[in-house]
């Protein structure tokens, strides 16, 4: 019922142009200021970008071609080979676009058919969709070489992260192959395509980030929230909390982790979203203590409104902006660690994509240095980790009252 | 006149713990406000009356404060033993509040339409829709122009005055048996108050609720109140009739403050006011708490044998003030018909009983308060025009 109400004012919102600049609200006048500044805007298109690999890496990097035809019939190998995340991915995103565009519905309406969505694709597209287990990635290379293919669409970067290229080997120049026009990034020790997997990473290094910080902000929500809502021993006890795992080096626990068990990202989100949450819980805590002495909150109690309502829809919206300057240096700080673990060859299965495992590659087994290793990756943990970085920056500016007068 | 009082409360009392050890704000408070009333609790700032408010509301911070005893019933539910959840069924609906700082009691994050919405919706189990609508009518209700749109609008785009215009309508929109309105136009300038307090009177009216009005103004008190209730230090001290406090004020506190209000047509010179401060709720002074600054008992004190007095040394002065009042606490007795007081000066004080202030009583409503709207827009208009004349 509560964002019944929301919704029906971003509705009107959209509806009167003319009261734009007027009705915004508190914070999307926020989320104006901070996007007014280039840095910002250039940040969110990296991110954009590293999103958009993320959703739609297989029609950017895949060995089998997009459309062929062969002896007079077309078909799709790529959209054959697609896995169940594949499918969700691009799903998820269609659908959201589609939801968001539905403006009848409140925005808790929306989560709601969205999750709904996803998890329904998710456990469909487990059953459904079977790519085939054994995948000749240099079938159709072979194919072309032999003339049997009278059309080909390949994509854009024609070859799978696991792509050996074991039909290319060469005993005399082994890998990895320095930057060429086949392979604009190079190629690693194995042979795979440093872009193609550079692309494929994007999915780790998005999740990473936004799943362990959204644990962490889920957890200090809640925590620092009672904290400073009941105060008295609840904030005792919760703040003692906040100290124990404040106390935790998060490397140490994930290194001690990564070397114990079998290596698996989730248990890296996890571990890192476990002990980054006393950070939010502090801010969380500090707003709500700012926030309960105020007189609409005692309006809201005075009205009859239960606790979860005051807790959660008047007291932490407006504790929300501190949140989302920590989240987004929590996000940058996530990547920052899985390409930590990887680079230090511990973090992630041997065989995943991510940026820190091709750096940890760019020294040679047999000695030497690899630059187009090291560089690339490292190029693209250091301009996302900024990214977050900028935007994290321009939101706090931006939530300053003192720079930002109303 | 048998009607049952709508709210009693009996004998509350309430305490704070405080790291320099418990204090106690409100003592032995008993009130009682009839359906329909306005009653007035009137006082300096630190004498207990918005904590009173608030306990009736159960909204007072637990812990640190705590009721000691005390009963509060709305008409035979006794507040106090409620659960909270039960508790919250009767904020909004049955008693609903509207608070000193316009500027700070409406959520910003939210447009006003949200929030009357949110409590709408609550207590009348309605749908958005009709929830929508009935906001935009208690809007309506109490003079914001173009309501539809300002449901629409969030907080800041608002004045003071037409956020506690927002706060009225959202506490009116549950249509409350009670309104506690704690120092509602404190925060207004004065034409905006006079806006305000008429369209309470005119809402209370038409919708026959009873008003707490807690206030320390008194020029409020007098134009609105039926009932007043003085409170000093924690007590209540006097409770009679409006007419009666304004013409008859029989204990030295009342007739201090009173004193104190610049009258219309006096000579020039300093205002008149009660020496002395209010006392610290954690050192209250034993006996009548009054008696530092009482310039009854310093009278009364020298025609007296000096037995009988206690000499008080302060930084300032040295006087002495009767013995009595120093260390009997006055309670509160009936010292004429319908007028309660509490004081070991006041005539009659020592032979009356003492019995709770239950005082059934209505203003008489005088034609000039009928077409309020006008009478508000016509002095704006009237200000309008002097404040361009003086820029001509």
């Amino acid at each position: 019922m509560s964002s019944a109400s929301i919704n029906s004012s971003a509705g009107s919102l959209a509806d009167a142009p003319a009261h734009v600049e007027k009705r915004r609200g508190w914070l999307a006048s926020v989320v104006h200021h901070a996007l007014s500044r280039w840095g910002t805007r250039l940040s969110l298109a990296w991110i954009g970008l590293v999103a958009f690999c993320a959703v739609f890496a297989p029609f950017l990097a895949n060995s089998f071609p997009l459309l062929v035809k062969i002896d007079g019939h077309w078909s799709s190998p790529a959209m054959t080979h697609l896995t169940a995340v594949d499918v969700t991915l691009v799903i998820a995103v269609f659908s959201s676009i589609v939801i968001l565009n539905f403006k009848g519905l409140s925005r808790l309406a929306q989560a709601g058919i969205f999750l709904v969505i996803l998890l329904a694709t998710l456990t469909i597209a487990h059953f459904v969709i079977k790519p085939p287990l054994v995948r000749g990635y240099e079938e159709y290379r072979e194919l072309k070489q032999e003339g049997r293919v009278q059309a080909m669409l390949p994509a854009p970067i024609p070859y799978s992260p696991s792509d050996h290229l074991k039909d290319q080997f060469d005993f005399t120049h082994p890998q990895p192959w320095a930057p060429s026009g086949s392979h604009l990034f190079g190629t690693e020790q194995n042979g795979e395509d440093v872009l193609s997997v550079m692309i494929y990473a994007c999915r780790i290094a998005m999740s990473i980030g936004f799943i362990s910080t959204g644990i962490a902000v889920f957890i200090g929500i809640i925590v620092g929230g009672f904290m400073g809502y009941f105060v008295g021993w609840v904030d005792l006890l919760g703040m003692r909390l906040v100290e124990v795992f404040g106390a935790i080096p998060t490397i140490y626990l994930l290194l001690a982790f990564c070397a114990a068990f079998e290596r698996d990202i989730y248990m890296v989100m996890a571990i890192i979203g476990l002990t980054g949450w006393t950070s939010d819980a502090r801010f969380v805590r500090a707003e709500f203590l700012r926030l309960r002495g105020q007189d609409f909150v005692h309006a809201a109690i005075a009205a009859g409104l239960p606790l979860r309502s005051v807790l959660f829809r008047h007291l932490l919206p407006n504790a929300l902006a501190p949140i989302l300057v920590s989240a987004s240096f929590g996000v940058a700080a996530a990547i920052l660690s899985e390409s930590v673990l990887s680079f230090l060859g511990l973090g992630l299965p041997v065989d995943a994509a991510s940026w820190g495992r091709l750096l940890n590659q760019s020294v040679g087994q047999g000695g030497g240095f690899h630059l187009w290793l090291a560089m690339y990756p490292g190029l693209a943990i250091f301009l996302t980790v900024f990214s977050y970085n900028v935007i994290g920056e321009s939101l706090r500016d931006a939530l300053d009252p003192r720079l930002n007068p109303q | 006149m048998t009607q049952k009082p709508l709210l009693q409360i009996r004998d509350l009392n309430i305490a704070f713990d405080t790291p320099r050890g418990q204090i106690r704000p409100v003592r032995d408070v008993s009130l009682d406000i009839f359906p329909g009333q306005i009653v007035a609790l009137v006082g300096e700032s630190g004498c207990g009356k918005s904590v009173t408010s608030l306990s009736i509301l159960r909204l007072i911070p637990t812990p640190p404060g705590k009721v000691l005893s005390g009963k509060i019933s709305l008409e035979s539910r006794d507040l106090l033993a409620l659960t909270e959840k039960e508790m919250r069924k009767v904020r909004g609906k049955d008693i609903a509040m509207i608070f000193q700082e316009p500027m700070t009691s409406l959520n910003p994050v939210y447009t006003i339409g949200d929030q009357i919405v949110e409590a709408i919706m609550l207590h009348q189990h309605v749908d958005t829709k009709r929830a929508y609508e009935i906001a935009e009518e208690s809007l309506r209700e109490v003079g914001i122009a173009d309501a539809h749109r300002r449901l629409h609008e969030y907080p800041h785009q608002m004045s003071g005055g037409m956020r506690q215009r927002v706060m009225i309508a959202m506490a009116l929109s549950c249509k409350p048996r009670l309104l506690i309105a704690d120092e509602p136009t404190t925060a207004l300038d004065v034409t905006i108050q006079a806006q305000i307090l008429e369209l309470l009177r005119k809402l209370q009216r038409e919708t026959g609720m009873a008003i707490l009005l807690i206030t320390h103004d008194l020029g409020v008190v007098a134009e609105n109140a039926d009932v007043v209730a003085v409170m000093y230090a924690s007590r209540v001290v006097e409770v009679a009739t409006v007419e009666e406090i304004f013409d008859h004020p029989k204990h030295p506190y009342t007739q201090g403050l009173l004193r104190s209000v610049p009258k219309l047509g006096a000579p020039e010179g300093r205002l008149e006011s009660i020496s002395g401060a209010v006392p610290n709720p954690a050192r209250f002074p034993t006996g009548c708490k009054f008696h530092p600054r009482c310039p009854l008992t310093r009278q009364a004190a020298v025609k007296v044998p000096a037995d009988q007095t206690v000499e008080i040394k302060t930084v300032e002065e040295k006087f002495r003030v009767l013995k009595i009042c120093t260390t009997m606490e006055p309670e509160l007795r009936e010292i004429e018909q319908r007028h309660w007081g509490a004081c070991h000066l006041v005539e009659n004080y020592e032979r009356s009983k003492v019995s709770l202030p239950v005082l059934d009583h209505r203003r008489e409503v005088t034609a000039n308060v009928v077409d309020t709207e006008h009478e508000g827009s016509l002095v704006l208009d009237e200000l309008e025009q002097g404040r361009k004349e003086q820029n001509s």
